[in-house]
């Protein structure tokens, strides 16, 4: 068992093994440590699955638009395992006219960054998937969205960083990292203790009370948010789906069930019990919601539902950033939802920052101290 | 450490059984083979083999494979199976409907 | 939301207990079970319990399902059908699908009742129709009056092959072969024996290679296996069956509770994956409890009695009952639930061979391989005597919780004494009257009569008899030995039948004097 590498990864999820991967690319040594016994156990296994542009912040849309142009198309090739990737576009479904006043500003937003996403009509949304009821009178559509299988890409970075060599240990939780001579060296778990010449910390909101122990502060929060699955069903469409009220989004998978996110308007009040325990209301809120939209699929079988903390960041864009004042210290955490789809491209950005090279994508907007007061 | 957790771990290279196209999980139909296989590929635990290949995500949420899934992972870890943490239980209990579990009864009724 | 003192999810025996011993102490309960039947498995149950009188020995099964009805409703408990629960939340809060709706119900306590599923083992074939679970068997015959096969393999030797083993051969189906891959027969004695002699193969250290058939089940190879579980070349065996029956033991449902956050541990013990509990059944979380299967696999007499305790445990949670009265009603099913774990079965007790019963008899090693105990064995246990005129003969070997025969003699011809596992031993002063009530009380269906040296050279047996159609008085056929095997021609002297036997046919044969200790089973020419 080794416990010294060139950098150490703090967290174990798509963001940790997508950093572990392009490092051990690049011949560094590498320790990951998960303090669950699986492999992304957080976010990266409950998400919805987008591979989405449209409907980001325009600060995060560059990352979006670098993945999908240049990392998702390959990333089942480059994996050895099939992510299940589809650019089919996303549908953003509005129902009343104040929704389409809400596509139209995201819309107009994502264009000045010079996205392929325009306003289509109803009757334009019932041509591109015919199962959206009439109450739906229009939509975003952006053709080069798409979707992915969460599961396999997390399960697919951690297989190929441990072919490369990566060390991962799981079960590992981290209690503490500690300075020596001035830079940031050593994490200690329960039960260990390791040593990096960098550490990255992408920990979800974890990574809060771990880079508390070197003085540093990220503003956010977590929110439990709820999914669902249903049976398997005969092939239906290829897009994601989104709303303009957010009542739910999600997808056909390859293999026929459907995924749906979605929220009950509890979620910043909920209590919960620790665990990501799911609320007795959501799912049913859920069904409702996707009933108004799709009705046939009234009848599908739901077989699992599951709750995921988000980690929202106050200004709702991640964290991904060196701390200079703490020298050797690397973070990517705060992803607000959003961090599936820009994984490819967090994953070299976090490699590019470890070996202090150059990234490949301006960062500022991403710094871990942009954070100011309001007046 | 537990054995599964260090993921270096050495369990010995795959080596094909003439049983690995046995069935196992059968609302999946994820064979033998396959479940074997992802354990060399890296995943140690059942949340994980589930989520490479759906073992226990189909209709009967593993009532009928789990053990079955547990004792060939173990096995191929060389653990014993107690070791291996059972999945995550989740509603529904039983596959619901989308328009029942969407229709909340009063609660005055 | 709809607000009950006490939830209980499984209207079981278990459930069912519960339910009463709470609404009995003033709580308002409400049971929720997904079947359109209450009862769990007990209406499955044909045959006789064993225990004593407390845990309802005797009674068939479907009887004691019966009688919780009644208790239940008496009580006042609200029992719901087809209502299926969806999840178990934060606060205690059950979702529960009726119909077509689903509804929220807080319960201040609930309790987890839900049972066990049947475990699978895979083989080539396994997914073939025509495999099936015992449990499956069980509902196709006794529930809907389908036979599930006209051949059938049995996959099992504990209690649950060895009761559907025979539930199979009432319903008029071929059982080929027993078969089992551990060494020894692993449920009791007495219900091997009442296959065996039926002429049912037993094959211990044997399992399935493979289901033969392209579409469905056409045939099945065994073979033996050796102290590690590997076949054995050469020792494979094939039969012509249409039906594969598995009871390869069960797994607590205990996902309800894994759910709701309770604290689980994984304890082969107990067949999985259960949580972790006091004495009485109450989980890491306050105010959740569990009984039954759920927690543990046992026997329905223990789920009863665990439910009961459940019940009251969430009497007193609730303030209903005071902690003097806890420990009152409690002692006596304490007491009772170790009364049902004692003897050669008792959990402590799993996984060993044990040579000598309690009395220092030594234990009959075919029973144990064969599911019959050999002629040369059975002479060695203290029910077995012998005298001249008619007297029971006790063929119960091994040391297990039940006593109703000791009860049963009006003459008080049979003494098991204090201790609920001791065997049955016949005291020779008193006077057998050959009323019967001894075979038709025995759940194991382990008591015969023999009258001897009353007309020379022939001996009369009084046997237990449960198949249809009812040999008549004058028939003749065939007296099989414990291991099924034909032994001589045996005529039929009487056949009785009495609402004290409870179903329990008596027939009584004639055989050749040398066959009174041999023949222990009549098929008809």
């Amino acid at each position: 068992m080794s416990n010294c590498a060139e950098v150490v990864i703090i967290g174990g999820g798509i963001i940790g093994c997508a950093a572990a991967y392009n490092l051990a690319k690049k011949g560094a040594s590498v320790i990951v440590l998960e303090a669950d016994d699986s492999i992304g156990n957080g976010g990266s296994s409950r998400n919805g699955g987008g591979v989405r542009q449209s409907g980001r912040d325009p600060r995060e849309l560059p990352l979006a638009m670098y993945s999908v142009e240049h990392l998702w198309p390959v990333l089942s090739e480059e994996l050895g395992v099939n992510v299940e990737y589809h650019k089919e576009g996303n549908l953003r479904l509005g129902k009343t006219e104040k929704h389409m006043e809400i596509l139209q500003g995201l819309t107009d937003r994502a264009t000045a960054c010079g996205l392929d996403v325009k306003m289509i009509s109803g009757e334009e949304v019932r041509a591109i998937n015919p199962y959206l009821s009439e109450e739906v009178i229009g939509a975003s559509w952006c053709p080069t969205d798409g979707h992915a299988n969460p599961l396999i890409a997390t399960l697919g970075y951690y297989k190929r960083a441990r072919d490369l060599g990566v060390c991962f240990y799981t079960g590992e939780e981290v209690v503490q990292i500690q300075k020596v001579r001035g830079k940031a060296r050593r994490v200690i778990t329960k039960k260990n203790v390791y040593e990096g010449e960098k550490i990255i910390v992408a920990a979800g909101y974890e990574s809060r009370k771990i880079v508390e122990t070197v003085g540093i502060d990220i503003p956010m929060r977590k929110e439990l948010i709820e999914a669902l699955v249903t049976e398997a069903e005969p092939k239906m469409f290829p897009q994601m789906l989104g709303t303009a009220d957010a009542d739910f989004y999600g997808h056909q998978t390859d293999h026929g069930s459907f995924v749906f996110g979605g929220a009950s308007g509890f979620e910043s009040v909920n209590k919960d019990n620790g665990t990501n325990a799911t609320s007795s209301i959501t799912a049913p809120c859920i069904c409702r919601g996707i009933m108004k939209y799709i009705p046939k699929l009234a009848n599908a079988k739901i077989v699992r539902t599951w709750a995921g903390y988000e980690d929202l960041c106050a200004d709702g864009i991640p964290v991904i950033s060196p701390v200079e004042e703490v020298p050797g210290l690397i973070l990517a955490c705060a992803f607000t939802g959003h961090g599936f789809g820009i994984s490819p491209v967090v994953g070299i950005l976090l490699s590019q920052m470890a070996l202090e090279e150059q990234t490949l994508l301006d960062m500022k907007e991403f710094r871990y101290d942009r954070f100011h007061a309001v007046i | 450490m537990k054995k599964i957790n260090d993921r270096s771990m050495d369990i010995g290279p795959f080596v094909a059984a003439p049983d690995d196209d046995m069935l196992i999980c059968r609302c999946e139909e994820v064979t033998k083979g396959e479940i074997r296989k992802a354990v060399h590929e890296g995943m140690y635990t059942l949340t994980e083999i589930r989520r490479y290949l759906r073992t226990g995500m189909g209709l009967c949420q593993g009532q009928t494979c789990a053990k079955l899934v547990k004792r060939i992972v173990a096995a191929e870890l060389q653990v014993s199976p107690d070791e291996l943490e059972p999945a995550t239980s989740r509603s529904p209990m039983r596959p619901i409907e989308m328009e029942v579990f969407a229709k909340e009864a009063d609660a005055d009724e | 939301m709809k607000r009950y003192d006490l939830v209980i999810v499984g209207a079981g025996p278990a459930g069912l207990s519960a339910a009463i011993e709470a609404a009995k102490r003033g709580l308002q309960v409400i049971v929720f079970d997904e079947n359109e039947k209450p009862g769990g498995q007990l209406f499955k149950q044909i045959h006789k319990f064993f225990g004593s009188k407390e845990h309802k020995a005797k009674v068939r099964g479907f009887v004691i399902g019966q009688q919780l009805l009644a208790e239940a409703d008496e009580a006042g408990v609200e029992v719901v059908l087809n209502a299926t629960v969806v999840g178990l939340y934060m606060d205690k809060e059950i979702v529960v699908q009726i119909d077509d709706q689903v509804h929220h119900y807080k319960g201040d306590a609930v309790i987890v009742a839900t049972g066990a599923a049947e475990n699978m083992v895979t083989f080539d074939g396994w997914t073939l129709p025509g495999v099936i679970g015992a449990g499956a068997a069980q509902t196709m015959m006794n529930l809907h009056g389908i036979k599930p096969g006209k051949k059938i393999l049995m996959l099992g030797s504990g209690n649950v092959g060895l009761v559907v083993g025979f539930q199979l051969i009432q319903a008029g189906c071929e059982v080929v072969a027993l078969v089992d891959a551990a060494p020894r027969v692993g449920g009791y004695g007495v219900h091997a024996a009442k296959v065996a002699r039926t002429g049912v193969p037993f094959y211990l250290s044997h399992t399935i290679v493979k289901a033969e058939g392209e579409t469905e089940v056409t045939g099945v190879t065994i073979a033996q296996v050796d102290e590690h579980f590997q076949f054995m070349e050469g020792t494979e065996k094939h039969f012509d069956v249409d039906t594969i029956c598995l009871a390869v033991g069960l797994s607590p449902m205990s996902q309800l509770l894994k759910m709701a956050g309770c604290e689980m541990e994984d304890n082969p013990k107990r067949g999985g994956q259960v949580p972790i509990c006091n004495k009485y059944g109450e989980t890491s979380i306050d105010g959740i409890f569990v009984a039954g299967d759920v927690s543990g696999i046992e026997e329905a007499s223990s789920a009863m009695i665990e439910g009961r305790m459940a019940g009251i445990a969430a009497a007193h949670y609730l303030g209903y009952i005071n902690g003097d009265e806890l420990e009152e009603n409690m002692s006596c099913q304490t007491s009772a639930l170790e009364g049902l774990r004692q003897g050669m079965f008792a959990p402590k007790n799993r996984g060993k061979i044990l040579e000598r019963t309690e009395e220092g008899v030594l234990t009959s090693m075919n029973l144990l391989k064969k599911g019959f105990v050999a002629d040369d064995e059975i002479e060695r246990y203290p029910g077995v005597t012998h005298r001249v005129g008619i007297h029971p003969v006790m063929e119960c070997t091994q040391n297990i919780p039940c006593n109703p025969c000791q009860d049963a003699c009006p003459k008080h011809c049979i003494k098991i004494g204090e201790k609920i596992t001791s065997l049955p031993a016949v005291d020779e002063t008193a006077q057998c009257i050959g009323c019967g009530l001894c075979v038709a009380s025995c759940s194991g269906q382990a008591i015969f009569l023999l009258q001897e040296g009353v007309e020379p050279g022939f001996t009369l047996i009084t046997m237990p008899y449960e198949f249809l159609p009812l040999p008549e008085k004058g028939d003749e056929g065939y007296g099989l030995g414990r291991n099924g095997e034909k032994l001589c021609k045996a005529t039929v002297i009487e056949v009785k039948t009495s609402k004290a036997y409870d179903h329990t046919n008596l027939l009584t044969i004639k055989v050749p004097e040398e066959m009174g200790m041999r023949v222990r089973f009549y098929k008809a020419e």
